[in-house]
């Protein structure tokens, strides 16, 4: 036998033998090996029976049962924000699945700089902004330095602790799992704007976009709804509801998402042949179309740790019906999605059935905690129909959104938070956002008798527009006077890979190459040597 | 000699390569490749956005051959690559001057 089939025999006969072995020894000592002892109170030391209850023994078990339930809270919310933490490799391949090859490395590296650059913005001032001034979270153990906000009473604007997750007091373990769970949210809204400006904008235009989500548009808007901020009170200002309600984020994270995407589209203008004189549109395939079903696979995967783990804590025991309304919607939009696209085209069209699977998950994420499996199906039916003609709609517009970022996550994310004023039944919410604390009934939407919740949800979708659009318009109205926000039309033609990054996704399927003063031929995506700074922007 | 040139359809490859093994053959070149002829491109929908196809995908086939066999050759191809549908490709013969074996230097004959 040669040395490589030796070790391998060995490695089988070693492994053969710690079976036997592992087998052998665990007859000896059966434990509890399918969990009835846990469920057995019979089967727990009675060492109790000996000893007179005390009121100081009471307060212990009291004290480590409570310390037990804020440890199960911890364990949740930070596995649920490393689900969501994975959502951005789904997006990643998403994007880039849906965009050409040319572009495939500065799309990819779009993602991770994105990831990097918004999370440091969100821990310098963002989350100080958005969550400086929240109510004690009871799920996070209740006491919390993050007290401060400017603003009275029911009229929030801004919160001013946690600035570097340090002033103000905040080198604490809660904020610390907040910080976790709520930075991937705002990446959620970062990395929404990439499938919007794909395959035109500069990376250093880029990159300012990513320090303006992560610092200021989604902060300040996130303050609003979840730090304590005033439409979170409309419920006890103007007695609307229960103020605006936005569960995971429909319309804090994908709505301010897709609306800032939206003006960054409009500032960048349409990719160089994708509308012809007459108006038409015409297509520009992903060059990979498997990339975008694993990627909204992974996002599906990821969501279940979006909308379920918005508990802020596994001792809420919706997060059953959380999880399940996330996947009925999700699927609903999809087979919509695929079924509309059927009709209109002549087959399913594959992206966007996609599409259609992620409008359905953007929809259901504000409603998903206040509505039943049967609303959530009407909710991801409708999303799945919508994104259709959503991705029409903007095409005509002239708006070029090669992912369909603006359809999925704006358009989508406004029809879930008013979704929520509809058909929100009543059974989960009481006292949310600190009103009717009398009432009997959680969050109510139109359909079972609360119009003024209605009302809130109009006011979060129309005040989430013209501030996410707004404040995106007025940075980057700026910001292109300073820095050449769009590269220049032989880069975009050539491929944003080799002008920006020096390096192609594909070297071996390009008929190009990215030898720097090696002796490969010049060819079209060469011509222009690796360091001209034809597609330098800064 | 003769050098055989095929454009035919992918999928067609297969059949194609056991027709001219069961020739005898020494050796076949397969090249993948992209062309219209007659016919252009066709149309697809994209997200809602018609586009057009414009270059079909196909396979390239050259094969060395002796003078007398080339027609043998042309032929087996022929019949193995139709579909009697659109886009079956074509092949052609052209002339070979001069064939030289790499390992060795044989020429012409001796290296086909």
């Amino acid at each position: 036998m040669s040395k490589g089939k030796k070790f391998v025999a060995l490695s089988l006969m070693t492994f053969i033998a710690l079976i036997i072995i592992g087998a052998a020894w665990g007859h000896h000592s059966p434990a509890d090996t399918t969990g009835p002892a846990f469920t057995q109170l019979g089967n727990y030391p009675k060492t109790t029976t000996n000893v007179p209850v005390s009121q100081a023994g009471l307060n212990d078990l009291a004290s480590s049962s409570a310390h037990l339930g804020v440890s199960i809270n911890f364990t949740w919310t930070l596995i649920t924000g490393f689900l969501v933490l994975f959502m951005q490799v789904g997006f990643a391949f998403l994007v880039t699945g849906l965009t050409r090859a040319k572009n495939a490395a500065h799309m990819m590296m779009m993602n991770i700089a994105a990831f990097a650059v918004a999370l440091l913005a969100y821990y310098a001032v963002g989350f100080a902004f958005q969550f400086g001034g929240i109510a004690p979270i009871a799920n996070l153990g209740g006491v919390s330095p993050l007290s401060g906000i400017f603003g009275h009473g029911s009229a929030g604007l801004i919160g001013t602790h946690g600035f570097f997750l340090q002033s103000g007091g905040t080198y604490d373990v809660g904020v610390m799992v907040l910080f976790l769970f709520e930075v991937v949210f705002m990446e959620t809204a970062g990395y929404i704007i990439v499938g919007a400006i794909a395959e035109r904008i500069s990376f250093a235009g880029f990159l300012v976009a990513e320090v303006a989500i992560g610092a200021i548009v989604y902060p300040i808007y996130g303050n609003w709804l979840w730090g304590g901020g005033w439409m979170a009170h409309l419920g006890t200002s103007l007695h609307l509801g229960h103020g605006a309600v936005d569960f995971a984020g429909s319309g804090v994270v994908h709505a301010t998402g897709g609306w800032a995407a939206l003006a960054l589209a409009m500032h960048l203008g349409p990719r160089i042949g994708k509308y012809n004189e007459d108006g038409s549109a015409n297509a520009i395939p992903g060059h990979n179309i498997p990339y975008v079903v694993i990627g909204t696979l992974i996002l599906i995967f990821g969501w279940m740790g979006f909308n379920p783990g918005s508990t802020l804590g596994a001792t809420d025991l919706r997060i059953g019906l959380v999880a399940v309304n996330t996947l009925l919607a999700g699927c609903v939009g999809f087979v919509m999605a695929m079924g509309t696209t059927n009709y209109k085209y002549g087959k399913p069209d594959i992206s966007m059935s996609c599409n259609g699977m992620l409008a359905g998950l953007v929809a259901i994420t504000a409603p998903c905690a206040f509505v039943a499996p049967w609303a959530a199906v009407i909710i991801g039916a409708v999303a799945g129909v919508l994104v259709v003609y959503s991705v029409e709609f903007w095409d005509r517009r002239h708006i070029d959104d090669p992912c369909g970022a603006i359809s999925v996550h704006g358009v989508n994310g406004a029809w879930g938070v008013l979704a929520v004023g509809l058909f929100a039944d009543g059974t989960y919410g009481q006292g949310w956002n600190g009103a009717k604390l009398n009432s009997v009934h959680g969050v109510q939407g139109l359909f079972y008798g609360d119009a003024g919740q209605l009302v809130a949800q109009l006011f979060h979708v129309v005040i989430g527009f013209a501030w996410a659009w707004g404040a995106m318009w007025l940075i980057f109205a700026v910001v292109k006077r300073f820095v050449q926000i769009r590269v220049s039309p032989e880069v975009e033609i050539q491929g944003l890979d080799v002008p920006e990054f020096g390096v192609l996704a594909y070297p071996d399927f390009v008929l190009a190459s990215t030898h720097v003063g090696g002796h490969a031929s010049v060819t079209a995506a060469s011509a222009k040597p690796a360091g001209s700074d034809s597609g330098r922007t800064s | 000699m003769r050098l055989v040139t095929a454009l035919v359809k992918p999928f067609k490859l297969d059949d194609v390569k056991e027709a001219l093994t069961g020739l005898g053959l020494p050796g076949i070149t397969i090249t993948e490749s992209k062309g219209f002829g007659r016919q252009r491109g066709h149309t697809e929908v994209y997200r809602g956005a018609e586009y057009t196809v414009e270059f079909v995908p196909k396979v390239r086939i050259e094969v060395l051959t002796d003078d007398d066999n080339a027609r043998r050759v042309a032929d087996t191809i022929v019949n193995a690559a139709r579909t009697g549908q659109i886009g079956d490709g074509k092949v052609w013969i052209s002339p070979v001057d001069t064939v030289i074996r790499v390992r060795t230097g044989e020429m012409d004959h001796d290296a086909i």
